[in-house]
């Protein structure tokens, strides 16, 4: 008998449909074969399905069984398709007596382990987003995994423990509770930070700095000797991100759905991802890769921040793949097996020595590097990445005054928390701005909204002109400084770019 | 219970496959063709196709069945040995298994001939 059981399979982001066919013949010799492009974990689901199968108390038919995986041309890279496997070989050998018309709103998903219980298997959000396009389905997804679909309406996802349990569900003799869709909440204060804005000693302009990349997700580079709190204030950044609203949450989620990163139990991922990958990281790593291309480190910085340490130290050919992710927030894959596009609109956050030794530009401490030394350092990052950069913060050493520890002079400190709801502020105004255009913040326009959505006053404007043409800024400068100037503007809640906020987006510009 | 030894229980097997084959018309021409290759149990004919028949038995299923114990290699085992009995002509012909399974005092309790498995 055949019987077609549906499932998905996953191409990056995008999904299609695959039919799991399987036909158990009453001739033939014995035998299990599986043809439409199997992977290795797919050839190996052989002996998980027949030990699951039996170990759950059922019979593994010894007759001819033929499991096809449609489209036939597609390669299949799961281990999702045990499950369908399974109740494949137990509908065809009418071990299941349910009609072929109820299972054709049924999506099976997930892996068996060989006592027969279900493993957690990444995709499942893709699998409820994929199920809501048709009408009245119903999924059934491994119990510690099934908790990521819930944010997804319309469907019934049943969380499944083990195939026995699920058999009996089938059969209505012990029903499975399907999972309550749930919202998706903002929750504000979930995530406590390594570090507090407060905690860092000095370092204002810094400080505005990051409030200002937070609020707009622009690119900001902070330079200056060793132990002067660059890499904390990258840490304290998580603190003053805004939350993730329910849209971008969604993709953010898939794109870890795919990957495989989230942890069991955990429904959709509302913190804004913060991503530090070592300078040892390899390009696949970096930009995404694999024989089935995974999403690599700018994909998973998606509408968060990643934070490039000792930027220099990076190989130059990972800085130089940041440049078509940096300008078009999507980076695209090719491999033999086909290309893939992954979004990865995210907003750099970079630390660098000023020179090799570190001390160039210390008040006290000299800088023994030569300036040959110094020159080649610097060229480690090109020109063309540099120029993406909006925001340059020197962070100086700290006197020694502000670092002790009952200090009666310092009264006012920005708190994290604060920061926070002035970057949640702007986010509000950015948001209003941009409905319906698929982007989220100033830093994500291109020209053309630029030119329509940004309103300079004639000062500002001639402010502009008189500094392009004074340090030949180049095209991409002149746009970048109007998004930078309208982030603060958003901050001071004004509708106009004026003045003041062309200056204070000058003054971030590059300047060594 | 009578202990058997596998030898003996394997002639057993191939007394009742030979048996088996003959009600279904075949003609058996030889029997335990074998040199330092290899073996084939019985070599029969259907009519005017060539079969070569794997024998396989098992006392008891606690060990699994004897159709899992044919396996890829043995099939190609057989092939190789038929090209050798036929000397490279080609002849009309197929494999054929006969899976048998005894109980522990080598009662038959099932045998099954499946046509054409490789």
């Amino acid at each position: 008998m055949l019987v077609k059981i549906c499932s998905i399979a996953n191409i990056g982001l995008e999904t299609v449909s695959v039919d799991v066919e399987v036909d158990v013949a009453s001739i033939g010799f014995p035998g299990f074969t599986i043809v439409g492009l199997p992977s290795k974990a797919i050839e190996e689901a052989r002996e998980r399905v027949k030990t699951a199968l039996i170990n759950s108390g059922f019979i593994f038919p010894p007759r001819k069984i033929t499991v096809n995986l449609a489209p036939a041309d597609l390669p299949k890279d799961s281990s999702a398709y045990d499950l369908p496997m399974a109740i494949g070989v137990l509908a065809a050998s009418g071990q299941l007596l349910t009609s072929s018309s109820d299972l054709k709103q049924m999506f099976f998903y997930g892996e068996l382990s060989l006592d027969g219980t279900l493993r957690p298997t990444r995709g499942i959000l893709l699998l409820g987003l994929f199920a809501q396009k048709k009408p009245h389905s119903t999924i059934f997804v491994p119990y510690p995994s099934a908790n990521e679909a819930t944010v997804v309406s319309g469907i019934k996802i049943m969380p499944v423990k083990n195939l026995a349990e699920l058999v009996n569900h089938l059969k209505e003799k012990e029903i499975i509770t399907p999972l309550n869709q749930v919202e998706i909440k903002e929750d504000i204060d979930s995530l406590v930070p390594d570090f507090d804005l407060s905690e860092i000693a000095g370092q204002e302009q810094a400080k505005r700095a990051l409030i200002i990349a937070a609020a707009g997700g622009h690119n900001l580079l902070m330079w200056g000797t060793p132990g002067t709190g660059k890499t904390m204030l990258a840490r304290a950044l998580p603190g003053i991100l805004p939350p993730l609203s329910s849209l971008e949450a969604l993709e953010v989620t898939r794109i870890y759905s795919v990957a495989g990163l989230i942890r069991p139990g955990e429904t959709i991922i509302r913190q804004r991802p913060f991503r530090a990958p070592h300078h040892g990281v390899s390009a696949a790593g970096m930009i995404g890769g694999g024989s089935h291309p995974l999403p690599g480190e700018v994909s998973l910085a998606h509408l968060g921040v990643l934070f490039l340490d000792e930027m220099p130290e990076f190989p130059r050919h990972i800085l130089e793949s940041l440049r078509q992710p940096m300008e078009d927030g999507q980076v695209e894959v090719v491999r033999v097996s086909g290309h893939i596009r992954y979004p990865a609109s995210f907003s750099l956050i970079a630390a660098t020595n000023p020179c090799p030794c570190g001390w160039l530009g210390h008040p006290r401490k000299e800088c023994k590097c030569t300036p040959k030394e110094i020159a080649r350092y610097r060229r480690r990052i090109s020109g063309p990445i540099l120029d993406r950069i909006d925001l340059w913060v020197s962070v100086a050493a700290v006197e020694v005054e502000k670092l002790a520890l009952t200090n009666p002079k310092i009264t006012h400190k920005i708190t994290s928390k604060q920061a926070k709801t002035q970057v949640i502020k702007a986010r509000a105004i950015q948001s209003k701005r941009f409905t319906n255009l698929s982007i989220y913040t100033n830093s994500q326009m291109r020209n053309k909204e630029v030119k329509k959505l940004c309103f300079l006053t004639p000062e500002a404007e001639n402010l502009l002109k008189m500094a392009v043409e004074k340090y030949d800024f180049s095209a991409r400068s002149y746009f970048r400084l109007i998004k930078v100037a309208r982030t603060i503007a958003d901050l001071e809640g004004h509708k106009k770019i004026m003045p003041f906020h062309m200056a204070e987006a000058l003054q971030y510009k590059q300047t060594i | 219970m009578k202990k058997f030894f596998n030898r003996k229980t394997g002639f057993l097997a191939e007394d009742l496959a030979v048996a088996a084959l003959k009600e279904k018309g075949y003609v058996v021409l030889e029997r335990n063709f074998a040199n330092r290759f290899g073996e084939i149990d019985i070599i029969a004919k259907d009519k005017d196709i060539l079969v070569f028949v794997e024998v396989k038995a098992k006392t008891g299923v606690d060990f699994g069945l004897p159709e899992e114990m044919v396996g890829k290699k043995k099939l190609e085992k057989i092939r190789h040995m038929a090209v050798i009995y036929t000397k490279g002509e080609t002849l009309p012909s197929r494999i054929d298994v006969v899976a048998i399974v005894f109980d522990n005092n080598n009662q038959l309790l099932r045998l099954t001939h499946y046509e054409n498995v490789y």
